[in-house]
This record gives C-alpha cells, sequence and structure tokens, in this order.
C-alpha cells in the first residue's frame, strides 16, 4: 500500500529531525567545537589576566575594557572566520554528504519532494549551528563584560546574537545551492568566503555590494578593528547601508539562495559512483 | 529525534535563555550584581554622595615608597611644618596614612556662591588606627567641639565670619577619618549609613572603572568645575563642550599616566582633538632643541575615538635623571 505523499513542510520537518541528530554528532561537530572553543578560551585567558591586574588589551597605553575585546573578537573571530567557515563546511555538505556516503536515494526514495529533503537540512544546519555558537558567543560575552557594565551593553549583545544567527543563515543557503549545484562545492565555497568576499570587501565601488559580508558587517554595533591590512582598507572605502536595508538584503539572499538550492535538487540527477 | 539530541538541544536553549534572563533583567532593573565583580574604585567611595561633582583618590602609600618619590625626597622644602603637624596629632603623613578619597561636592541649590571649603570632603584611611584621644584634646585647645553624629564622633570648628564654612573631622572607623566641611562630612555619614553613593553614579563609575594599575586618579564634570573657575566668556566659548574629564597616573621608577576627556558629541570632540594636536605639534617643535625633553614629549600619545580624546603621556627614569642633575646644578650655583 502505497501512502499519501507529505505535504512539502511535513516532510522538511521530518528530516530536520533527523538531520539534527546526524549534525551533532558527526566528525564535523568535533570541528565546529574547536572553532567555536577558541573565542572561550581567549575569553578565560582575558579573564584570568585581568584578574590578576594584567589588562589583556591595551591601545595608544589605554586600557580596552571588556566589551571592547568582545567587540573585536566578534569582528575577528566570529564575523570574519567562525560563521562564513561553519557556513562553508556545513552548507556544502548538506547534499554532498549525502552523495558521498551513497544515502541519498534512501532519501530520495521516499514520497517527498526532492527540495523538501534540502529544506529540512538546512533548518537542520541553521539549528545545530546556531546552539552551538550562540551559547559560546553569550559566554565570552559573560566572561570579558563586567556584571556591572551588562545593563549598559546588553543591547550590543542582543544585537550580535541576532546578526550571527542570520549570517549562519545566510551563508547556509548561499553554501547549500553551491553544494546542491557544483561538484566542487567545498573549494568553492573557501574560495568565495575567503577569496572573494575578502578582496570585494577592500576594493572601491559597488563591488562590495555582491558580498554577504558587506550587509552583515552594517548590523554590527561594536566599531571596526583598526589593526591589519584589510581592516585600514575597508575603513578607508567603507559605506554601510542602513540596518533596514542590510537586513532585508540578507532576507533576499537567504530566500533567492534556498528557492535555487531546491529548485536544483528538486531538478537535478544525482548520479552515485559504485 | 534521539534523547541525547533532545538533551542537548534542551541544555543550549536553557543556556541562551539564562543569560538573555539576567541581561534583560540587568537593562530593565538597572542591576548593579556585585556577586560577581567587584566594584571599581577604593572602599571608601561609599562615603562619597552620588552627586559628587569630582572625585580624586590616592594611594598614598604606594607613592611615598616609589622610587620617584625616594629620589626627589631630597628636593622637598623645609620639613619644619610637617614636622609640627606630626608632633601635635600623632600622624606621620608619610608613614600612617594608607590612601586618601577627596570628593568636590557642587555649589548647593540656591546659593549664589561656591568655596572649596564648603563642599569638600577627604577620606584618609590611616595604616593603623588614629590617635582618637589626642586628636579630639587638641581640638578642644584650639577652641574645636566634639559632638556625636549617628553614633560617629565629630570634632568640630566653626567659623563666625562664614558658618557654611565651618570645618569638622569625622571618625568613621578606627582607621578611617573624614575631613571636611560640617555639611559634606555629614553628608558623608548619612551616605554610608544608606543614602545614594557615588558608586551608584552609573556615569562617573565608568569613567573610574576604566582606570587601571593606577596609583592616583581623579575625575569629574567639567562644566562643574568651568563653572566655579569663572573662566572668561571668551575663553568659555572657545573651550569644546566637554562634559568628562579624568587624569590617571602611576607612580613608580618614573610617572606615567593618561588625560581624558569625554566630549558632548564626535564633532566636539574632533575639534578637541584638533587643538591638542596642534599643541603637541608645537611641543614637539620645542623639544626639538632641548634634548632633555625630547623623550618626555615624544611619549605623548594622543588618542582616543568617538567622543573621548585622550593624552597617554611617560616621563621615563632617563628624563628624572637630567631633571635630578639640572636641580644639582641649580642648587650649587646658589
Amino acid at each position: 500500500m502505497i501512502g499519501r505523499p507529505m505535504s512539502y513542510w511535513s516532510a522538511a520537518r521530518r528530516v530536520l529531525d533527523l538531520s539534527l541528530g546526524q549534525m551533532l554528532w558527526s566528525r564535523r561537530t568535533i570541528f565546529m567545537a574547536l572553532v567555536v572553543g577558541g573565542p572561550v578560551i581567549l575569553a578565560i585567558i582575558v579573564r584570568v589576566l585581568e584578574m590578576i591586574g594584567m589588562p589583556a588589551l591595551r591601545v595608544n597605553g589605554q586600557r580596552v575594557g571588556g566589551i571592547g575585546v568582545f567587540g573585536v573578537m566578534i569582528w575577528m573571530l566570529f564575523l570574519r572566520f567562525i560563521v562564513p567557515v561553519l557556513g562553508v563546511f556545513y552548507g556544502t555538505a548538506l547534499m554532498a554528504d549525502e552523495v558521498e556516503d551513497k544515502t541519498l536515494t534512501y532519501l530520495f526514495t521516499r514520497p517527498i519532494a526532492h527540495g523538501a529533503v534540502l529544506l529540512g537540512k538546512y533548518l537542520a544546519y541553521v539549528v545545530c549551528t546556531s546552539l552551538v555558537v550562540l551559547p559560546s558567543v553569550m559566554l565570552v560575552y559573560f566572561l570579558l563584560v563586567q556584571f556591572s557594565d551588562v545593563a549598559a551593553t546588553f543591547g550590543q549583545l542582543l544585537t550580535d546574537l541576532g546578526l550571527l544567527g542570520l549570517g549562519l543563515a545566510v551563508y547556509g543557503a548561499v553554501f547549500a545551492f553551491v553544494g546542491a549545484f557544483f561538484k566542487r562545492p567545498l573549494i568553492i565555497g573557501l574560495v568565495f568566503a575567503f577569496g572573494w568576499e575578502q578582496v570585494a570587501m577592500v576594493l572601491p565601488g559597488y563591488m562590495k555590494r555582491f558580498t554577504i559580508a558587506y550587509y552583515l558587517q552594517a548590523l554590527v554595533p561594536h566599531a571596526m578593528p583598526t589593526e591589519g591590512v584589510v581592516s585600514i582598507l575597508q575603513g578607508l572605502f567603507r559605506d554601510a547601508p542602513s540596518a533596514p536595508t542590510a537586513i532585508a538584503w540578507l532576507a533576499t539572499y537567504v530566500a533567492i539562495f534556498l528557492y535555487l538550492a531546491t529548485r536544483t535538487v528538486d531538478r537535478r540527477e544525482y548520479v552515485l559512483e559504485q | 529525534m534521539s534523547t541525547k539530541t533532545r538533551y542537548f538541544v534542551v541544555a543550549a536553549v536553557a543556556f541562551l535563555a539564562v543569560g538573555l534572563t539576567t541581561g534583560l533583567v540587568a537593562s530593565y532593573m538597572g542591576l548593579t550584581v556585585r556577586v560577581f565583580s567587584r566594584a571599581a574604585g577604593p572602599d571608601e567611595l561609599q562615603y562619597v554622595p552620588a552627586n559628587a561633582a569630582v572625585v580624586a583618590y590616592a594611594n598614598v602609600r604606594d607613592v611615598m615608597n616609589s622610587e620617584f618619590r625616594q629620589r626627589f625626597r631630597q628636593m622637598e622644602p623645609d620639613s619644619h611644618a610637617r614636622d609640627e603637624f606630626q608632633e601635635k596629632t600623632g600622624i606621620n603623613i608619610e608613614q600612617d596614612i594608607e590612601s586618601v578619597v577627596a570628593a568636590v561636592m557642587p555649589r548647593a541649590e540656591g546659593s549664589t556662591s561656591w568655596s572649596p571649603e564648603g563642599g569638600m570632603i577627604v577620606v584618609a584611611r590611616g595604616t593603623q588606627p588614629f590617635r582618637q584621644a589626642q586628636l579630639e584634646a587638641l581640638a578642644l585647645e584650639h577652641g574645636g567641639k566634639v559632638e556625636e553624629y549617628k553614633t560617629k564622633r565629630l570634632l568640630t570648628q566653626s567659623n563666625e565670619s562664614n558658618p557654611q564654612h565651618a570645618m569638622a573631622v569625622a571618625f568613621l572607623d578606627a582607621d578611617l577619618v573624614a575631613v571636611g566641611s560640617y555639611d559634606a562630612v555629614k553628608q558623608a555619614i548619612d551616605t554610608s549609613g544608606g543614602g545614594a553613593s557615588v558608586a551608584s553614579n552609573t556615569e562617573l563609575m565608568k569613567q573610574i572603572n576604566e582606570f587601571d594599575n593606577s596609583n592616583a586618579w581623579a575625575v569629574g564634570r567639567f562644566d562643574a568645575i568651568a563653572h566655579e573657575a569663572r573662566l572668561p566668556n571668551e575663553i568659555q566659548a572657545r573651550v569644546p563642550a566637554i562634559q568628562w574629564f579624568s587624569a590617571a597616573g602611576h607612580i613608580n621608577g618614573g610617572v606615567s599616566g593618561i588625560v581624558k576627556a569625554e566630549a558632548r558629541d564626535e564633532e566636539a570632540a574632533n575639534n578637541l582633538r584638533d587643538v591638542v594636536r596642534g599643541f603637541l605639534g608645537l611641543a614637539r617643535m620645542q623639544a626639538g632643541s632641548r634634548p632633555e625633553l625630547k623623550a618626555m614629549v615624544d611619549s605623548l600619545q594622543l588618542g582616543g575615538d568617538g567622543k573621548t580624546v585622550s593624552i597617554a603621556f611617560a616621563v621615563p627614569a632617563e628624563v628624572l635623571d637630567v631633571l635630578e642633575s639640572m636641580h644639582k646644578q641649580h642648587a650649587a650655583e646658589k
């Protein structure tokens, strides 16, 4: 007896349920734990140094307060490295892993739309990475920022959590499409995140508008660090869009790339190597 | 979803929820939780009223024991007055005072004039208990009175020509005294007994919180000082709109420190930065022909961003060598 095909959303939810556990307890999560554990360890070191009376960061002889160090970590570690790298590694693997493990057949022989498989896996990625990255950001915040400063800076933490969640969603959607469309998605993903985005952001003109970083960086509530050549060049040619514009463009990116990714999966015929 | 996954999801969500709730409660109720973090500044700030215009602190022991002080001790003027003070009060300022907190209060509401003696308080912590009996006897001998205010002993000295300038000394603890105007000392006792202390002044405490490793500092509202300084209108109009100023220093072998000003807005800060940059350029030009000052002028660093303008400086030991030799030369010429 053949059962009634599931609705698109019910199918996506089932796949999310199934994929979340697989993603959380995979080898890739060890990599993610190492990546997000780095800032936590750094924050512990900074906290210990502060407790023994040695300020960890000084600029022009001035001690940089906890929220300043936190801002630098959000810029340098989370926004410029962790979020894109997780997007690349998880996003490009959403379909590629199933193809490589030759388990795609089991999903595609179910009476569900192929696109729902990708959507469910994408949602599992967003939940999985958000549940690891966001608590780590919160831990770093409470380690670095004095409790007496929480009232004044908590709004910045909320903005950071929101923009990092949005960043994971956008990079995930873009690389889900890359993973579904291209044969060597990881290389293309790395070139996009750490090649194209970095170059376009320091170029004068409108090229930076074709990056995700341009819109994400417009939402950051902390001053951009001025250390390093990249930061100095970015500072020179920086023209940030308004927050509503940036959010609208990021949401558009998610919608467009998720649509393209599910459409690609729906139409593409995957040939599993024997 | 397996049980293991469910536990992870619940734990992560719970962690986020606890953090968000804590932050939200702190934001909306203005909590200053001291369970996990020590409040900035010395404990004596609990005696300084919340509306203090200027607050200053010095770790007297650190400064007195510093190499800098030992080096320049011989250059100090006659110590006769200091010896006389010690003889009468039993207090050796160099050895018996641990730290000092001073506060300048703003002009009282409705008052047309202000004077330092009418609105200033100094809270001094001793390295050992003060000789209360000796000090009381000395006060009585000089026409002072002894009274009690909220269980604290007060030595008072009235001022007949201006009652507002009556002075008082309060024994807050065995090793803690407050000296200042009669009203200010009483206000300090009220403050420590549950009144709003400067620790609840978040703007001022934010400035104090930034001092690190400094054994002397001062912070204050610029408008209160500029107003009382009675600067000519032409000068007041040209001073960029500064809200807060602060200075902090560390004295040991040399002297290093930072002077900061927080302007009302970024434009005012940029104007102030331009003025300071101009002065620094002038100083560097002057120092070019005077090598003994070059190291000090070179150490001046203009910094700060947004509304803050700062100048960090360091007087290295080499500059002190030069100053010392100049003093010796000057003394020999005499």
